[in-house]
């Protein structure tokens, strides 16, 4: 009976941590996980970081629950590893205990002030490009009316 | 000792590794194998044989058999130089066009004799020969003479373009060393004084006498006769008497 | 099949035996009291007197180390390397110049001739640069294959080495004088061969040089062949300088095709790129030269290519498109008309495979309209009779005959190796030439009869001076230009030619045999498309607009937009987009000459066929192959599936396309010069001028001022060293020779790409 008693408290807190069952779904979906921890910071695109230190072993005691528009890319659905900025990665990484928000970075002037996300496989990607001399040169068709 | 021996060592190590540049050759008479164009000497330059050459033309064209002018091209362009002083690429163009022959072929033989001069030369053009006969006899002496007369070195033309100075090989009158050649005549058995004097003549404008210089007719003795001085002797010379 | 060509050319060989006094060595044997003995090595040879040392030791199977010494060329003796022993003689002869004499034992592996080898190496090296490692030639340098072999394993030689500066003499032959060991080859060749007296040596002894004296080009549309003929690296190919090493470069033997030729080749490649072509022997096309089209036009085979299926889109702007779709918008043009609403033109590099097919195709769709671009006229016997149209006298017949009339060609620049024929046979075999049409440098001297028609006519009259020497010849040849024969009374003249022929055929009572009427034709194609029934000429297709025009390869504009009705469907099949390509609605991406098997016949109607050296770049392919693609989605499949079959095919149609290398004779001379005579169309006055009469239209034929033009943009120009420009520009391989710098293209290259990016 207990067990069941401690399964239903635990429902309820995941229910509550994730603002209702509508929340908790929403974050099944989203990231295939269920947690709820300490909220630690927020960053300015919204991405929201959290800490569980309790319950969850070393590796996977911080998260982070996306931002759902980030530089204009609606990012419900579509996330990204890369959409962390380079402050929180430190302390999401655990390369650092002191989150920037406690702790703000020193400025420095190769931060980018809007933090860009990965753009490998979109049209902005960055394609490398040969130097050595085509074999073939292919005939391009002349413009229609151009004559 | 050691120390010197290996000092030794060393200096003939580099003295074997000392590449010789050669470079006789281009310092000769014959001077670049490939034409130039330079204001006096160019496609352009005016060239034309005179009337009475272009008789001349005919009549060296006339000993060789049709198909065969090209025989005539040494005597063509010989007369070419004699008309001009030197042969312009222009002169070695006419002498193409009036053999009927392809430039190339003119060039060529120009190129190879170094009696064709592909290079302006002064009026009087002085060859002093330096080869051994002519050394033993002092011709230094003679081109030193020249140099100071003239005020120019070998291989220079004068400011007003009367004389030209160069050295060439035996001149095939060894004979008479020292010698030089001005234009056609010979000058031979010269003394330093003597060159002077031609020189000067030169530039009076009078061609001096050809030939040697010391009294002689020709390559005869210097000391007078040394054999076949009496008269020949008559039938039964040497003969034994009894017979 | 029957497939006989060796035996064939031993035939031919056998039967022009007594013709090559250059090449006694070749002569079949003749009585052999004449015959003179003598030993090489102790081995006894028999040889014919006069001939030479070497060419006695090379029919006993050895070989003489050489350097000046070719066979096509006079004998130099200047080298010394060809000297050996000859026994009981006191000094080492020069086997190049000296004949044999009766019971010579020659020594050619003896002390004494070891030694003289070895000391002319040596000799040869003083003055010779240790650049092997950035030399063009090394690798297939005489010098140093004879120097490994022959040559001592060490030096005495510690002085400074000769330098010889460095001439220009054009685009297309490289020279690095200081490795010239003045053998005097290319020399000779330029004066004997090309005919073009621009080189010679000038100075003497140690200063001897190689040059033109004056800076000048060495124009002459054989002026490649110097650089086979160079021993060493002194003169190479300036386009093919640095690109690659013979060793890495694979070998594929084709066919020529940028004149009627037919050249035999050798394609070099590596990573599926034509490197260079080299010439092949052939002693009845092209003996062992190519002309500069020929050797350094393959770069315009890496440009201009269509290398993907286009497809003209709503705004009329051909795009790139897969051949799925492509392949079906063809064939449902073709599934919609019948008859003689199709059409198509052949150009002139199409392969007698692709025709076929291209024929099979339309004549399922009940359409009989295939035309060639070249004119020929159809009066007469037209195409109908074989005779009409080849040459009929063989490259090599031009040797045996003494009086050669030429009618409004310049073979200098149509067919540059049949007139190194005809000098060949003008210089030795004392071969008369004289010519009715524009009056052109030919570098041979001949009788200007005139360029006007009206020559013809007297001429065929015999009311003409000339007719007396054309009577009086033994074995005369007439030849014409096909481009003669594109004038609208192009049948007048073929008329007055076929009888001008027939009557000096009649007077010089030479044997059946010998045929006096020939054409010289441009194109490679045109004889295997008139041989497959081609029509000639486009002006069927003018008079009677298509709704749907089938172009195969053609190029050279002689049918355009404006003889088509608006809504008119052009296909354009070819390798190269130019004219064809920029008028059609859709292009499909053919094969290069140099990418095929394709049978090719040459103007004298012998067949040969090129070979795959490497593969169609990107999505083009074989041309016979499309076409069979697009009969079966247009639902007239063609019966054949692989090359066999279509050379079986062709085989049906005209056997002698299958013959490789045998020359398929034409007969019904006399049928046809009476089916001229029935020709009644009158002469036009205008004059007979060839459309190539200087050099500068061989190398830059008229596609170039109309591709600068419209489509400059992505062409590529060519910069042209030292005091002369000449620009040549690289558009479709049958035009042009191009020097394009590799830098020029590099810095281009990223410019285009910095642009893009």
């Amino acid at each position: 009976m207990a067990e069941y008693a401690n399964l239903l408290r635990r429902a309820w807190g995941q229910i509550r941590g994730h603002g209702g069952v509508r929340g908790l779904l929403l974050q099944f979906f989203r990231v295939n996980d269920l947690k709820t921890g300490a909220l630690v910071g927020v960053d300015k695109y919204g991405n929201k970081y959290y800490e569980d230190k309790k319950n969850c072993f070393f590796g996977r005691h911080r998260w982070v629950i996306y931002t759902k528009e980030m530089n204009g890319k609606n990012t419900t659905w579509e996330v990204d590893g890369s959409m962390v900025p380079a402050e929180w990665h430190r302390w999401l990484h655990s390369m650092t205990d002191d989150p920037p928000t406690t702790h703000p970075p020193e400025p420095k002037k190769f931060f980018a002030e809007v933090h860009q996300f990965n753009v490998s496989g979109t049209p902005q990607q960055y394609v490398p490009y040969p130097t050595t001399r085509k074999k073939i040169h292919e005939w391009v068709p002349p413009k229609a009316g151009a004559q | 000792m050691f120390l010197s021996a290996a000092v030794r060592s060393a200096v003939s190590q580099t003295a074997r590794q000392v590449r010789g540049l050669h470079q006789s050759a281009t310092r000769s008479a014959g001077g670049l194998f490939v034409h130039r164009d330079t204001p006096d000497n160019n496609p352009d330059t005016p060239f034309e044989f005179t009337e009475e050459n272009k008789k001349r033309v005919q009549a060296i064209l006339s000993q060789y058999p049709e198909g065969h002018k090209q025989a005539a091209t040494i005597p063509v362009l010989d007369l070419a130089q004699r008309q001009h002083g030197w042969l312009p690429i222009s002169a070695m163009n006419k002498v193409a066009e009036v053999l009927g022959v392809a430039p190339m072929r003119v060039y060529e033989v120009a190129t190879f004799y170094t009696m064709f001069l592909r290079q302006p030369v002064g009026k009087y053009f002085i060859q002093v020969c330096t080869t051994t006969p002519c050394m033993l006899c002092n011709s230094d002496s003679i081109l030193e003479a020249i140099q100071n007369k003239l005020g120019i070195k070998v291989g220079e033309t004068t400011p007003d373009k009367m004389f030209t100075l160069i050295e060439v090989e035996c001149l095939g009158a060894c004979v008479n060393a020292p010698m030089v050649q001005i234009n056609d005549n010979y000058y031979e058995d010269l003394t330093p004084k003597d060159i002077e004097v031609i020189i000067d003549e030169l530039k009076a404008g009078r061609v001096p006498p050809p030939g040697p210089r010391n009294g002689r007719f020709s390559c005869e003795p210097v000391g007078g006769l040394t054999s076949l001085k009496g008269p020949p002797p008559g039938p039964g010379f040497g003969v034994r008497s009894d017979l | 099949m029957l497939r006989l060509p060796s035996v064939g050319r031993t035939l031919a060989g056998a039967a022009k035996g007594g013709l090559a006094p250059a090449n006694p060595v070749r002569a079949p044997a003749r009585a052999a009291s004449n015959m003179v003995e003598v030993f090489v090595d102790g081995k006894p040879v028999e040889v014919d007197p006069g001939t030479t040392v070497l060419q006695a030791c090379e029919k006993a199977g050895v070989q003489i180390p050489r350097f000046c010494y070719h066979e096509r060329l006079s004998v130099a003796g200047n080298c010394r390397m060809c000297l050996v022993e000859i026994e009981k003689a006191p000094k080492p002869v020069a086997a190049c110049a000296m004949p044999v004499m009766k019971g010579w034992n020659i020594l050619t592996n003896s002390e004494k001739t070891r030694k003289a080898r070895e000391g002319v190496m040596e000799f040869l090296l003083a003055n010779h640069p240790l650049d092997c490692p950035i030399c063009d030639q090394g690798g297939e340098c005489d010098l140093q294959d004879q120097s490994m072999q022959f040559g001592s394993d060490r030096s005495r030689f510690s002085e400074g080495k000769r330098a010889v500066e460095d001439k220009n003499i054009g685009p297309l032959i490289k020279t690095i004088m200081t490795r010239c060991i003045q053998c005097t080859r290319c020399v000779r060749f330029a004066s004997e061969i090309a005919g073009v007296e621009d080189l010679g040596t000038t100075g003497r002894g140690n200063d001897l040089q190689i040059g033109t004296y004056v800076e000048k080009m060495f124009m002459s549309e054989l002026s490649g062949n110097v650089i086979d003929v160079c021993p060493v690296g002194a003169l190479t190919s300036k386009p093919y300088a640095f690109t690659a090493r013979p060793w890495e470069t694979r070998k594929t033997e084709s066919i020529d095709v940028l004149d009627a030729l037919g050249s035999n080749i050798v394609v070099s490649t590596r990573g599926g790129e034509v490197m260079r072509v080299m010439p092949r022997l052939h002693e009845d096309i092209n003996e062992e030269w190519i002309s500069d089209k020929t050797r350094f036009a393959y770069d315009g085979l890496k440009r201009q290519r269509l290398t993907q299926p286009l497809v003209k889109d709503g705004s009329g702007q051909l795009t790139p498109t897969s051949w799925e779709e492509a392949l079906t918008r063809v064939a449902g043009a073709l599934q919609s008309v019948r008859g003689s609403e199709v059409a198509a033109v052949a150009g002139g590099m199409a392969d007698a495979e692709a025709l076929v097919s291209l024929k099979d195709l339309l004549n399922r769709l009940d359409s009989e309209n295939l035309c060639t671009e070249e004119v020929f006229p159809m009066a007469g016997a037209g195409t109908d009779l074989r005779s009409n149209y080849l040459l009929n006298t063989r490259i090599a017949g031009i040797e045996e005959s003494d009086l050669l009339l030429l009618v409004g060609t310049n073979p200098r620049y149509e067919a540059p190796l049949f007139n190194a024929r005809v000098r060949k046979s003008w210089l030795h075999n004392e071969l008369r030439v004289a010519m009715v049409g524009h009056q052109v440098d030919l570098t041979y001297t001949y009788d200007h009869l005139g360029e006007e028609t009206s020559v013809l006519k007297e001429l065929a009259d015999g009311t003409h001076p000339f007719c007396q020497v054309l009577a009086a010849a033994k074995r005369p040849v007439v030849v014409v230009g096909s481009s003669a024969l594109q004038r609208e009374d192009g049948a007048a003249i073929l008329s007055a030619v076929s009888t001008i022929a027939q009557n000096a055929r009649t007077s010089s009572g030479v044997e059946d045999g010998w045929k006096v009427l020939s054409v010289l034709h441009r194109v490679a194609s045109q004889v295997a498309a008139l041989d497959l029934g081609y029509r000639a000429g486009v002006d069927a297709i003018r008079k009677n607009p298509p709704k749907v025009l089938f172009l195969l390869g053609a190029d050279a504009g002689c049918i355009s937009r404006a003889d088509l009705p608006k809504d008119c469907f052009v296909i354009y099949q070819g390798h190269h987009g130019d004219i064809g390509a920029t008028m059609a609605d859709v292009v499909l991406p053919g094969a290069a000459y140099t990418e095929k098997n394709g049978t090719y016949v040459n103007t004298e109607g012998r067949s040969q066929h090129t070979r795959v050296a490497v593969t169609p770049p990107g999505m083009a392919r074989d041309d016979w192959k499309i076409l069979r693609a697009v009969s079966e989605l247009a639902g007239v499949t063609l019966p054949y599936d692989s090359l066999d079959e279509v050379r079986s095919r062709l085989a049906e149609v005209s056997p002698n396309l299958v013959r490789y290398d045998d020359v398929e004779g034409a007969n019904y001379f006399k049928q046809a010069v009476e089916l001229a005579t029935m020709v009644n169309q009158d002469l036009i006055a205008a004059p007979l001028v060839p459309p190539q009469v200087s050099a500068k239209d061989f190398y830059m034929t008229d596609s170039i001022s109309r591709a600068s033009q419209t489509m400059a943009k992505d062409l590529r120009f060519a910069l042209i060293v030292g005091f002369k420009f000449l620009l040549y520009v690289s558009i479709t391989a049958k035009c042009v020779c191009v020097c394009v710098c590799v830098c020029v293209d590099v810095v281009s290259e990223s410019c285009q790409w910095l642009k893009r990016s």
